[in-house]
């Protein structure tokens, strides 16, 4: 193979004694592709060479990426099942032992078994997450629904991805977060991004956007910060927090007044124009300015930039996405590509950044409270029947949709769910209105959790699985473009640890369904069937077989069979997913955030990530390297909000919402508008921003509102922590 | 525009690719900083820094890696000659066996580049990741720079680089005349779109 040859040869690159492993980054949806290091004598992790032949990312890696390695063999992985005897230590690190697997195994099951029987199959729980591989989390989902029986599963993409997807279906009636291949992104003529971060949070995206201005095009960047990526933009529409959807509605009505829509395109391939384009009348620049506190220059600039370029994408992440709203933002957003006509093609699409490593793969297969593999709804009789002759089961005994992450902490609290398999998620962390959700998990009667970091989940639960991290397995991932990959095993598993697919079929055959799961002996032998499950979805995965992605770089969804090579580009037939084959167009009334500024609260306080963590920081904090640039959370403060509150640079000050305090250091900067506040959310216990925030949901995705609270400042008197 | 695959392109030391930095594309990521650990014989010591320029204002960073200068002081300033340049132009680490801990070179780099350790009583810096360049393979911060501020590049492609940006009023702001002397790194300063012709 051409691909490599120099590689393997090169002394320094190529050490004695070792195996390059080549797979894909444990981190964000970029997967960056990377090359594992292993010492053959001890089949050992060692270290990381660049994988220039991937041609997403072409070698290159963030520092979360380089240093993804040390996860592996690191000092504070978890090697025994754990048990804790007290109860009353929840919430703690303390009082847990480690225990054999068949000990601990026989307690859930006894548990889960008592909490059943006393309370009914509904009794218990499964909160999951999606940087695991597809094939973990389609387990996860068949698990919950075949060997527990409950309806009561969700996932923490309902923190990251569920708006994106809620809009995607709404306005394609497909969810696949890029219409492109990244490989388009560098050759377009204007990238409009908004909500995204993505110089800290999908870092090797930047090459290709920084290409876009080097050729000439434009980059238009909404966000209420002048973060790394909007400090070289264009035009940066500096936006109030939760206010995207009046912008949106603003440039689309500059597009429409200006000429820029495509009349042919609108007319053959699309629903709902003119009640849109009725509604987004009433935006003017200078109504749509009043809202956003956008300057109206910037805000006709913008349009016109993205009306005139020939070929055009919009991008948006959490931003755009954890408000009330998202679902409407994103439908918002993605008006503007349909009116134009600017997709369906190369270089010019709609694109969403996938936050997690199979935040895109790991959102099609069942993890979802309503839906099936394949991207099929557990309402739908016929996506019942298909799923159900793949596992085993009668249709009837299929468990109807539960509810979303959030709404399940409410569930705890109020008791109706009492037991909880938690796997690959920290909500304790994540969630918003952490007080309300600590509170809840120390309500369960019983609760494991799987995990290779004892997490600050992991304190509220009685067992502790010890997995494996994700060089220590294989499998398929999804990444942002919706292209299926492959993450290879380097190394065996550590100590005692085990891949969460081989726990939830050991732990079946101890629930006594041993007959659904006990076939499955290998990862191979999960994704086989989980393929198999989805055939005839919409995400069709049937043709995206191990040795097809080897071969081609990945594959595309949707993929239906031997002979489909996938599909890099979607709609370039011009066919939406809805059953007239139109995308709708949507007309969408402004509203704002959930909690607005006020006398007693009056500044935004908004949060996000640093280049340095990944989420809920359980794996970074621990990577020393990672640790050393970015120790503590702070908050950003401009000057003159920071004259106003009499506070200095590296000053610790109190700052509260309604629902929650904590202790930040003041960090001054300029970068940020004079209302806003900002904190990364990567830290736990006292130092978690959650705390704060607040859970008013989307109705649509139940996407909680992340990005816009009222809060308020007091200078602390000593200026030292509380 | 096309990214290509890293290939080496040739053997032949003349005609052997740069090391290009385009401090306008940082992103202070790092990861320059946790790359330069993995190259073996770095002893997992990165050799680099990334400068916040102006930390209570904006977000704007810049590396600052060893320019390999042609005639280099640190080279110069040491007593112990135990700074050796490589064929290709890279000035390597302080042998071991010669450095005597001093510093001078420290003190003579204008731009403060060899670190120093104290424990070991011995100066390390950039080579270039020479085991890598020398088959030219691009350094590991150059490898993984995903803002492609650390590019490695042939004379022709930076040639090109200087040619695109050029705006005929002496502000193509590359390495001469603004730094101290010539080097084997060539630097764009900030103000690479400056000469840019817009598409539309």
């Amino acid at each position: 193979m051409q691909k490599d040859k120099f590689f393997r040869d090169i002394e320094n690159v190529k050490h004695p004694n070792e195996e390059l492993v080549k797979t894909h980054c444990s981190y964000c949806g970029m997967q960056c592709g990377m090359n594992l290091r292993v010492d053959k004598s001890t089949n050992k992790i060692i270290g990381v060479e660049p994988r220039y032949d991937w041609p997403v990312t072409l070698g290159k890696m963030c520092p979360k990426g380089v240093t993804a390695y040390q996860q592996t063999n690191h000092d504070d992985r978890i090697l025994k099942p754990l048990i804790r005897d007290d109860a009353s230590l929840k919430g703690t690190k303390e009082g847990f032992r480690e225990a054999s697997w068949d000990e601990a195994y026989d307690l859930i099951a006894k548990k889960f078994g008592e909490l059943q029987e006393n309370y009914g199959k509904d009794s218990l729980s499964v909160f999951s997450g999606v940087s695991m591989t597809n094939e973990k989390c389609y387990l996860t989902g068949k698990f919950a629904r075949v060997a527990l029986g409950t309806r009561y599963i969700d996932y923490n993409g309902r923190f990251c991805m569920s708006s994106a997807a809620g809009g995607f279906l709404r306005t394609f009636g497909v969810d696949r977060g890029s219409t492109l291949p990244w490989t388009d992104l560098h050759e377009t003529d204007c990238l409009f991004i908004a909500g995204s971060n993505t110089a800290e949070c999908h870092p090797t995206s930047m090459f290709r956007i920084w290409a876009v201005q080097e050729r000439g095009g434009y980059l238009i960047i909404a966000d209420p910060r002048e973060t790394p990526i909007a400090r070289r933009a264009d035009v940066h529409l500096d936006l109030r927090p939760g206010t995207d959807l009046a912008l949106a509605n603003g440039i689309l009505n500059l597009l429409i007044q200006n000429g820029y829509a495509d009349e042919s395109f609108v007319n053959q391939h699309t629903n709902g124009f003119e009640e849109t384009k009725e509604l987004v009348k009433d935006f003017t620049p200078e109504y749509t300015s009043m809202i956003t506190g956008v300057a109206v220059e910037k805000i006709e600039k913008a349009a016109e930039i993205y009306g005139k370029a020939p070929n055009a994408i919009v991008m948006f992440a959490r931003g755009i996405e954890q408000q009330q709203k998202g679902v409407d933002n994103v439908s918002a957003y993605t008006n503007m590509a349909l009116v134009t006509g600017k997709i369906g093609r190369p270089k010019a699409g709609v694109a969403t950044f996938t936050g997690q490593g199979n935040g895109q793969g790991g959102r099609e297969h069942g993890q979802k409270s309503d839906l099936l593999p394949g991207y099929r709804k557990i309402t739908n009789p016929e996506a019942v029947k298909a799923v159900s002759k793949v596992w085993g089961i009668e249709p009837e005994e299929m468990p109807k949709p539960g509810v979303s992450a959030y709404e399940m902490f409410e569930l705890m609290d109020n008791k109706t769910i009492r037991g909880l398999y938690l796997l690959c998620s920290n909500p304790a962390v994540s969630a918003p209105n952490l007080n309300f959700v600590r509170g809840a998990l120390k309500k369960l009667d019983f609760m494991v959790c799987g995990d290779f970091f004892l997490s600050e989940s992991a304190e509220y639960a009685d067992v502790i699985l010890p997995s494996v991290s994700w060089s220590e397995d294989e499998g398929t991932v999804t990444n942002l473009e919706g292209r299926i990959i492959k993450i290879n095993k380097a190394q065996e598993p550590i100590g005692e640890s085990k891949p969460d697919w081989l726990m939830q079929v050991e732990l079946a055959e101890r629930l006594g369904k041993g007959k659904n799961f006990s076939h499955l002996k290998t990862a191979k032998d999960v994704a086989d069937e989980f393929r198999l499950a989805t055939k005839g979805g919409n995400a069709d995965y049937y043709g995206a077989t191990w040795d097809k992605i080897d071969e081609q770089d990945g594959v595309f969804w949707p993929c239906k069979d031997k002979d489909d090579k996938g599909t890099p580009h979607m709609f370039l037939d011009k066919k939406f997913y809805h059953p007239d084959g139109k995308a709708k167009i949507c007309a969408l009334p402004y509203r704002p955030p959930a909690e607005e500024p006020c006398e007693k609260y009056p500044l935004r306080l908004t949060t996000g990530r640093v280049v340095y963590h990944y989420l809920s920081g359980n794996q970074t904090r621990r990577i020393q390297f990672l640790n050393d640039m970015c120790p503590d959370p702070y908050v950003e403060v401009h000057p003159i909000t920071a004259a106003k509150y009499d506070i200095k640079h590296d000053e610790f000050i109190l700052l509260y919402t309604r629902r929650g305090k904590a202790n930040y250091k003041v960090k001054i900067t300029e970068a940020i508008r004079e209302d806003t506040v900002f904190v990364p959310y990567h830290f736990g216990h006292d130092e978690s921003i959650n705390l704060l925030t607040i859970a008013a949901l989307d109705p649509m995705s139940k996407m909680p509102e992340f990005k816009a609270c009222a809060a308020q400042i007091d200078k602390l008197k000593s200026g030292s922590v509380l | 525009m096309t990214f290509s695959i890293v290939e080496p392109k040739d053997k032949d030391v003349q005609k052997r690719r740069k090391l290009y930095m385009e401090l306008e594309n940082c992103i202070g990521c790092r990861a320059c900083l946790a790359a330069c650990t993995q190259c073996g014989g770095h002893e997992e010591r990165n050799r680099n820094y990334v400068y916040d320029v102006n930390p209570l204002v904006n977000r704007q960073t810049m590396p600052l890696m060893c320019l390999h200068c042609v005639d280099p002081a640190c080279a110069r300033s040491c007593p112990a000659q135990a700074i050796q340049i490589h064929e290709s132009g890279a000035v390597l680490s302080a042998m071991v066996e010669k450095c005597i801990g001093c510093q001078n070179c420290t003190i003579a780099c204008p731009y403060g580049i060899p670190k120093f350790d104290e424990e070991e009583n011995l100066m390390y810096k950039c080579d270039l990741c020479i085991d890598r360049t020398k088959d030219d393979i691009p350094p590991m911060c150059a490898s993984v720079c995903p803002s492609n501020t650390l590019q490695w590049l042939t004379e022709d492609e930076i040639a090109d680089k200087k040619q695109a940006t050029e705006v005929g009023n002496d502000k193509w702001v590359t390495s001469m005349p603004y730094l101290e002397g010539e080097t084997h790194v060539t630097v764009n300063l900030p103000g690479v779109l400056q000469g840019t012709v817009k598409l539309f």
